[in-house]
C-alpha cells in the first residue's frame, strides 16, 4: 500500500521549503523540497575586492549577517596573516552574543514556541501573548547589541577584515548592563520552562558536530569536533565533507564522505553536547536543577539547547562589557596578499563554512560557503524517516503536523541554505 | 472600524526586510492588533486566502513561478508595497543581469540543468504596478512603521526623497568625500538609513539605492579624478542596487 501526503509551503520558519513523504510498503521516505530560488553568491563574488565580502555575504541572510560577516573577515585575516588585537576579538564576541539573541529569542519565542501551545503564530491567542512578549523583550537587546556595535541589526556596517571601522567606548557599552543582566536573569529562569515541554521520544544513534573552543564556549575560534570522538583543524575540515544536489531542492546538501558517507547534526544541540563543560557554573547548576540530561540524546530538544545558549549569550556579553578597554585603534594595519583559507564560525544554527582563495591584488578567485542548515537537510531528513517509521499508522493529518514541528525544531534557515 | 487585512509576501531574498516587521518589537502588539495579519508565512501559519487591503512584498523577481506568483499577489491586493532593495532594484543578485547564468549555474551546482532560474534578477515594479517603495537594504524599521501609521490615516508616509548628504550635513558628519577624497555614494543615494556609514567614517555603499534625479555620472567623474577606475566606479554601483543604479546611470548595463 502507498501513501503519500506532502506540505507545499511550510510557516514559521525562514524561507521557502515543504516536504514530501512517502510510505510505500512498510518504508517511509521523507523529503524535504526546497524551493527557495537561488542567488549565487559564490558566482558574483568571484572578481570582487575582499572588502566587499563581508557585506556581500552577509546579504545571504536577515537573520544571521553577523555569522557570515565573522566567517568572511576570519578566513581573509587567516589568508593575509593578520593578528587580531584581544580587545577586537572580545568585541566581535560580543557582536555574535547579539546575534545569538536575537536569533534565539526569536526561534524559541515567535516561531518554535506556538508548536507547544497549539497556537497559529505568536499572536494569535491570548493565552500565548505574555510569551511573546518576553521574547520580543530578549530579541530587542540582541538587536541592540549589534546596534552598538554595528549601526544596525541586520546587515551590520561596522564589521571589516582587521576589526571594526569604529568601535563604541565603554561607557557607551555599559549603559546596556542594566538591561542586560535582568535578562540574563530571566533567560536562566526560561531555562526550566524550556525544559517542561512536552518531547516525542526520539532517541537514536546520531552524528554531531561543531566547533569546541580550547577554554570558551565556541564562537569564532576552535577545531572541529564529533561526538563519535574525531577533532580536526578547521582548515582541514573540507577534506571530510562533501556537497551534492538532489533534484527536489535548490540547496545543496553535504555530508561526511570518510568512513561511509552519512549525515551530521549543526547547531545549538551539537553544541552543547560537545562543550557544555564550558559553561559557567550557574549555567550548569541551572541544567542540572531542570533534570536535563546532557548529552541530549533527543533531536528535537533544541528549544532546551537554545534556551540555555541564550541565557549564555547574556551571560557572556556581561562579562564582556565588564573587562572591556576601549583599544588604541579600531583595525589592524596589513597588506592584501595571494592565498586561500577555510574559516568556519558558530553561527546560531551551527558551523558556518567559508572558503575563500584571494589573488595578488586582493580580488576573490574563488568562494565556496556551506552555510548550518545545508549541512542539517540530510540529517533532517533522516530523521523524518526515522519518526515516520515509528508512527506510520497514525492518520496523515497528525503526521503532517509532527513533521511541521521536527523540522522547526532544528530552525532551518533555508534562504542560508540555497544562497 | 474593520481592520485592514494585511500580508506579507516574499520572493528571492534574504527575509531581512520581513524580519524588520518582527524588529519593530515595542510597536508589534500595536501593529497586530491595528492590522488583521492574514497572511505571513515566516512568523504564522495562516492560508493564503481571500484579499489584501496591503500587501507587504520582500524579494526580487528571479524565477518563472515568481512572475506568476507577483501578479496573483498583486490582484489580490488593494495597495501593493514593495519593501526592501531586492523588491525594488533587483537586490544584490541582479548582479546576474550583466553576466552569463548559464555560467552563474554551472559554478554553484554540479547538475545545473536541474535549476530553474530567470536569466535576470528584476523588481517587483518590472512585472506588476507598485504603489509605494520602501528602499533600503535592510528596510529602516521607523520608515516601515512610518509607512504602516500612513497607511491607517491615509496620509502620503512621510519619508524622506533627498539624499545622504542632506542627513549627513544635519548630523555634522564631516563630508568623506570632499574631506578624504573618499568614494562615498552618499550625494547619488537616499536618505534613511541614518548616516550609518559615514558616522563610522566609512564611505556610503548605497544601501538605499539611488536618489531621484541622482546626478550619477558627476559622481563617477569626481571619483575618477580621486584616482578610481571606470571599473572601479562601476563595481562601487555593483552592489545590492546594482539595477537600479545603473539605469539612473546612463542607461542599463552601460558606463
Amino acid at each position: 500500500m502507498k501513501r503519500v501526503f506532502s506540505i507545499g509551503y511550510l510557516s514559521r520558519v525562514e524561507g521557502e521549503a515543504g516536504i514530501t513523504a512517502e510510505i510505500l510498503d512498510g518504508k517511509a521516505v521523507v523529503r524535504a523540497r526546497v524551493f527557495e530560488a537561488p542567488r549565487f553568491f559564490e558566482a558574483f563574488l568571484r572578481g570582487r575586492h575582499f572588502s566587499d565580502v563581508a557585506d556581500f555575504t552577509a546579504r545571504i541572510c536577515g537573520i544571521c549577517p553577523v555569522a557570515y560577516q565573522m566567517s568572511s573577515v576570519h578566513a581573509m585575516e587567516s589568508i593575509f596573516g593578520v593578528e587580531v588585537e584581544e580587545p577586537i576579538r572580545q568585541l566581535r564576541r560580543l557582536l555574535y552574543c547579539g546575534e545569538w539573541i536575537e536569533s534565539h529569542s526569536l526561534h524559541i519565542y515567535m516561531l518554535q514556541g506556538p508548536d507547544f501551545y497549539g497556537c497559529e503564530s505568536a499572536w494569535s491567542d491570548r493565552q500565548y501573548l505574555p510569551l511573546a512578549r518576553r521574547g520580543l523583550s530578549f530579541k530587542k537587546l540582541g538587536n541592540q547589541i549589534m546596534t552598538i556595535l554595528g549601526g544596525r541589526p541586520i546587515h551590520p556596517v561596522s564589521v571589516k577584515a582587521g576589526g571594526f571601522f569604529k568601535i563604541p567606548d565603554k561607557k557607551t557599552l555599559s549603559g546596556l548592563l542594566p538591561d542586560i543582566e535582568r535578562a540574563y536573569e530571566q533567560t536562566l529562569e526560561a531555562v526550566s520552562w524550556a525544559a517542561s515541554l512536552p518531547f516525542n521520544d526520539n532517541d537514536w544513534d546520531w552524528e554531531c558536530l561543531s566547533l569546541r573552543g580550547p577554554n570558551e564556549y565556541p564562537m569564532n575560534y576552535g577545531n572541529v569536533s564529533s561526538n563519535k570522538g574525531a577533532e580536526k583543524p578547521m582548515a582541514d575540515f573540507l577534506e571530510d565533507v562533501r556537497e551534492y544536489q538532489v533534484a527536489y531542492s535548490t540547496a545543496l546538501h553535504a555530508e561526511i564522505k570518510t568512513e561511509g558517507p552519512r549525515p551530521y547534526l549543526v547547531g545549538p544541540v551539537a553544541r552543547l553536547n560537545l562543550n557544555h563543560d564550558l559553561l559557567p557554573p550557574e549555567i550548569k547548576a541551572a541544567i542540572r536543577q531542570c533534570g536535563i540530561r546532557l548529552p541530549m540524546t533527543n533531536t528535537h530538544m533544541g528549544i532546551i539547547a537554545r534556551s540555555i545558549e541564550l541565557a549564555y549569550a547574556f551571560h557572556e556579553a556581561v562579562r564582556i562589557i565588564k573587562t572591556y578597554e576601549m583599544p588604541g585603534r579600531p583595525s589592524a594595519c596589513f597588506e592584501p596578499r595571494a592565498g586561500q583559507a577555510v574559516w568556519i564560525t558558530e553561527a546560531p544554527r551551527g558551523m558556518l563554512i567559508h572558503h575563500y582563495e584571494i589573488d595578488g591584488e586582493g580580488l576573490v578567485k574563488r568562494c565556496a560557503i556551506i552555510p548550518p542548515t545545508s549541512q542539517n537537510l540530510g540529517h533532517m531528513e533522516k530523521d523524518l524517516n526515522h519518526f515516520m517509521q515509528m508512527h506510520m499508522g497514525e492518520p496523515a493529518n497528525v503526521l503532517r503536523k509532527e513533521c511541521e514541528k521536527i523540522i522547526r525544531s532544528y530552525d532551518p534557515c533555508i534562504s542560508c541554505s540555497v544562497h | 472600524m474593520k481592520r485592514p487585512w494585511i500580508g506579507v509576501f516574499k520572493f528571492t531574498s534574504c527575509d531581512g526586510c520581513q524580519l524588520s516587521v518582527l524588529n519593530m518589537e515595542d510597536e508589534l502588539p500595536d501593529f497586530v492588533s491595528l492590522f488583521q495579519v492574514a497572511y505571513f508565512r515566516e512568523a504564522g501559519d495562516m492560508p493564503l486566502r481571500g484579499r489584501f487591503d496591503i500587501a507587504l512584498v520582500e524579494g526580487s523577481v528571479s524565477t518563472g513561478w515568481q512572475k506568476a506568483q507577483i501578479i496573483e499577489v498583486r490582484e489580490r491586493t488593494r495597495h501593493l508595497v514593495t519593501i526592501g532593495a531586492c523588491a525594488a532594484a533587483g537586490g544584490l543578485q541582479a548582479l546576474r543581469n550583466w553576466a552569463d547564468i548559464e555560467d552563474y549555474k554551472r559554478l554553484v551546482y554540479p547538475s545545473p540543468d536541474m535549476i530553474e532560474t530567470l536569466p535576470c534578477s528584476t523588481p517587483v515594479s518590472d512585472h506588476v504596478y507598485v504603489d509605494y517603495e520602501l528602499w533600503g537594504c535592510p528596510v529602516n524599521c521607523d520608515e516601515l512603521s512610518e509607512m504602516l501609521g500612513s497607511f491607517l490615516l491615509d496620509r502620503k508616509p512621510g519619508i524622506p526623497a533627498y539624499s545622504l548628504c542632506m542627513e549627513c550635513k544635519r548630523k555634522g558628519v564631516p563630508c568623506l568625500l570632499v574631506a578624504k577624497s573618499e568614494p562615498c555614494l552618499g550625494p547619488v543615494t537616499r536618505a534613511g538609513c541614518g548616516v550609518l556609514c559615514p558616522s563610522m567614517e566609512r564611505p556610503c555603499y548605497g544601501c538605499f539605492g539611488p536618489k531621484e534625479g541622482a546626478n550619477i555620472g558627476s559622481l563617477l567623474e569626481a571619483f575618477r579624478n580621486a584616482g578610481f577606475s571606470s571599473h572601479e566606479c562601476v563595481l562601487l554601483l555593483d552592489k545590492m542596487n546594482t539595477y537600479a543604479f545603473r539605469e539612473a546611470g546612463t542607461g542599463e548595463g552601460r558606463f
